[in-house]
């Protein structure tokens, strides 16, 4: 089993649980596929209620959470089960994608532009919700719209994203280029 | 075409409207000034029941029906005068005492878990009644004299019959059980008596005749 | 049913859920380093989490819409009509149930543009912060905090997420918040003229009245979250403010209770870092 270091071990301005995220994080990396030998390292930065998350590294694996994205939409300060799991799901298939020499060689996280991202993460969260993780496919919709523009183009170019298997980067850069040339005036 | 200069008949032949009517223009100005009273204690009552429903649907209709029974009490309001009534309160009243007790109890219902009372009070015993009143005064009012109030009187009923719909889905599609039903029916009979007391919307006489036992007008 | 119903006991169905302001205020996270507490940057597209934070921001407008109805509804039921203190005019009643219709309408638009924006229905907490100003008991303050601050609020709201909307292509988010800003003028204009009708003999009222406004724009700038600087999330809406009735001094006044609380927020910020720095050391 994956082994999850989530730092802090205690937190004391939030009510999360670190041993709660560990086993959250060890489950979803055994059903998106990530191998079982890799350290994954989540860092929390707790006195955030705002939501970015960032892969930091892939060797080793390192993740960036601001503490809003883990946190109860409802509840404020508690640890949400489905948060983690949503957040995770995402964020453990772009991992998958790095590790693997045939995906091809994206930028690192931060250099990603927003479509680029976007893209990518209409393509991992497909995945994820395949997986029965449950994430919300039209909030994903509404992100793809927002980056990739209001039209009939960038909406079956979500759904190619979200119900394809074994797409590489090109794919998602071809996908980017097809809603910009939608998105240019006639 | 027609010569202008030809003497045409003042009422076309398909204008059927006649002079006589049943109200003379003080009864209408009392049962206007009983239409007012309702109409504001009703989106009153609408009002007030929005918070206290929990049920997103109901309360978003109940906020819309406010508005249609708030501007029928406004046409009212507005036609007093026009009845040579130049002080509107003086005859913004209830028919009598019965119906004023009858909103003290269509507007006990409070709790949260009482949608159903509040929506058959309002549904299956006001609006109806209304509907009915209202009914029989436009059949009832002469055709050319009292035109303002028909037309007020059809621009409610309008309404009326749109919300009662909206009204009686929404109860139909809350009660769920033999017990909400008898709930249902309990209230609308208690309500439906004390109707029954004020003889209508508009007293003893919204429907024409007035029962032996109400021949007299209890004034308030 | 009785009159000044308490905001604990609106009522919701199952989805939603409840924060108090108390327990927003106190949250140990507010004041922690640059990314502590709620207030965000300016809502634009280039920020990462902007179409987030915009569904975030669609779902307060609409849990303030339900409870702007009902506020409404309870100023048609609270007070009778007359002329005493207590009392309002008739008219008053009617434009109240007009705003019921109109905050109704919100509502419905509000649940289908979430829809839209992917976001379901009671999705994030609510906070009753509306509807505990639209419980004053006294209508000439109840009509000045709801009408002109709250209703002045989603002026700038609304004028925001249209723009936002315009700027990201997102045509339904546009058109639905054209047509709300554009009662919620018809609305802070009501506020604006009854507050001037009802006042006109007593100026005692009227300056209580104007202070309880502050109160709740101050309020409501939330440590930044509305004002004139770059980076407030929420921008003054200052052409539909005057088409509102606000006079140019008022929404100057606002700007500085805005930026004032920013730097009461920014106080409390470096108060509290301080204080954490304090514990680490």
């Amino acid at each position: 089993m994956t082994k999850v270091v989530v730092i802090p071990e205690a937190f004391t301005l939030v009510h999360f649980e670190s041993g709660r995220i560990q086993d959250l994080a060890a489950k979803v990396a055994g059903l998106v596929g990530l191998p079982a030998d890799v350290e994954i390292r989540i860092e929390v930065e707790e006195q955030s209620p705002l939501g970015r998350v960032r892969v930091e590294s892939i060797d080793p694996i390192t993740i960036a959470v601001q503490g809003g994205a883990f946190e109860h939409a409802k509840k404020p300060r508690q640890l949400s089960d489905d948060s983690v799991v949503d957040v995770l799901g995402r964020v453990f298939h772009r991992i998958k994608d790095r590790l693997d020499p045939d995906f091809g060689k994206p930028p690192p996280d931060a250099e990603l532009t927003l479509q680029q991202a976007t893209a990518w993460d209409a393509y991992c969260v497909g995945r994820s919700d395949r997986l029965g993780l449950h994430p919300s496919k039209a909030r994903r919709l509404y992100h793809f719209r927002n980056r990739h523009g209001f039209t009939d183009v960038a909406d079956a170019t979500f759904e190619r994203l979200w119900n394809a298997e074994h797409l590489t980067w090109a794919d998602i850069e071809a996908a980017c280029a097809a809603t910009a040339s939608a998105r240019q005036p006639a | 075409m027609a010569d202008p200069k030809k003497p045409r008949a003042p009422f076309a032949p398909w204008d059927r409207r006649e002079l006589p009517g049943t109200f003379t223009v003080e009864d209408t100005a009392k049962r206007v000034g009983h239409y007012k009273w309702v109409e504001m204690r009703l989106f009153e009552a609408l009002g007030g029941w929005v918070a206290t429903v929990p049920e997103l649907d109901v309360k978003m209709r109940l906020g819309t029906h406010c508005y249609k029974h708030a501007w029928h009490s406004e046409l009212w309001h507005k036609r007093l005068p026009e009845l040579r009534e130049m002080n509107p309160d003086r005859l913004t009243r209830p028919p009598n005492e019965a119906m004023e007790e009858f909103f003290k109890v269509l507007t006990e219902p409070e709790d949260q878990g009482q949608t159903i009372e509040k929506l058959v009070g309002v549904y299956r015993v006001l609006i109806p009644r209304k509907i009915a009143a209202y009914t029989y005064h436009l059949n009832n009012t002469s055709t050319i004299t009292d035109a303002p109030t028909i037309r007020s009187l059809k621009l409610a009923l309008n309404d009326e019959f749109d919300d009662w719909r909206d009204g009686e889905m929404l109860i139909q599609a809350l009660i769920e059980t033999d017990e909400e039903v008898e709930r249902a029916a309990a209230h609308q009979t208690r309500l439906e008596k004390i109707m029954l007391r004020a003889g209508g919307v508009a007293g003893p006489g919204s429907l024409g005749s007035v029962p032996e036992t109400m021949t007299e007008e209890v004034p308030v | 049913m009785k009159k000044n119903m308490p905001p604990d006991e609106l009522a919701r169905d199952g989805r939603f859920v409840r924060v108090n302001m108390v327990e927003r205020i106190s949250d140990p996270r507010n004041g922690r380093g640059p990314t502590g507490g709620r207030v965000g940057a300016r809502l634009t597209p280039d920020r990462p989490g902007a179409p987030d934070a915009a569904r975030a921001l669609m779902h307060g407008i609409f849990v303030g819409e339900i409870q702007a109805l009902e506020g409404a509804g309870r100023t048609c039921w609270d007070f009778e009509v007359g002329a005493g203190s207590d009392d309002v005019p008739f008219q008053l009643k009617l434009d109240m149930a007009r705003q019921c219709w109109d905050e109704a309408r919100h509502c419905e638009i509000s649940v289908k543009l979430s829809e839209w924006m992917g976001t379901e229905i009671g999705e994030f907490a609510e906070s009753t912060f509306l509807f505990e100003a639209a419980c004053n008991p006294d209508p000439v303050l109840r009509l000045t905090g709801v009408n002109r601050a709250l209703e002045g609020l989603a002026i700038d709201v609304f004028n925001t997420m249209k723009e936002f909307g315009n700027v990201v292509g997102d045509p339904v988010l546009e058109f639905c918040e054209d047509w709300m800003l554009a009662d919620e003028v018809t609305h802070v204009k009501m506020g604006s003229d009854w507050l001037r009708r009802l006042t006109v003999d007593d100026p005692e009222r009227r300056k209580r009245a104007l202070e309880f406004q502050r109160i709740v724009d101050k309020l409501f700038s939330g440590g930044g979250f509305r004002g004139d600087d770059e980076d407030s999330p929420v921008h003054l809406a200052r052409r539909f403010r005057e088409m509102a009735g606000f006079t140019v001094d008022e929404i100057d006044e606002i700007s500085d209770l805005a930026r004032q609380a920013r730097a009461e927020a920014r106080a409390r910020t470096a108060g509290a870092t301080a204080g954490a720095a304090a514990e680490a050391g």
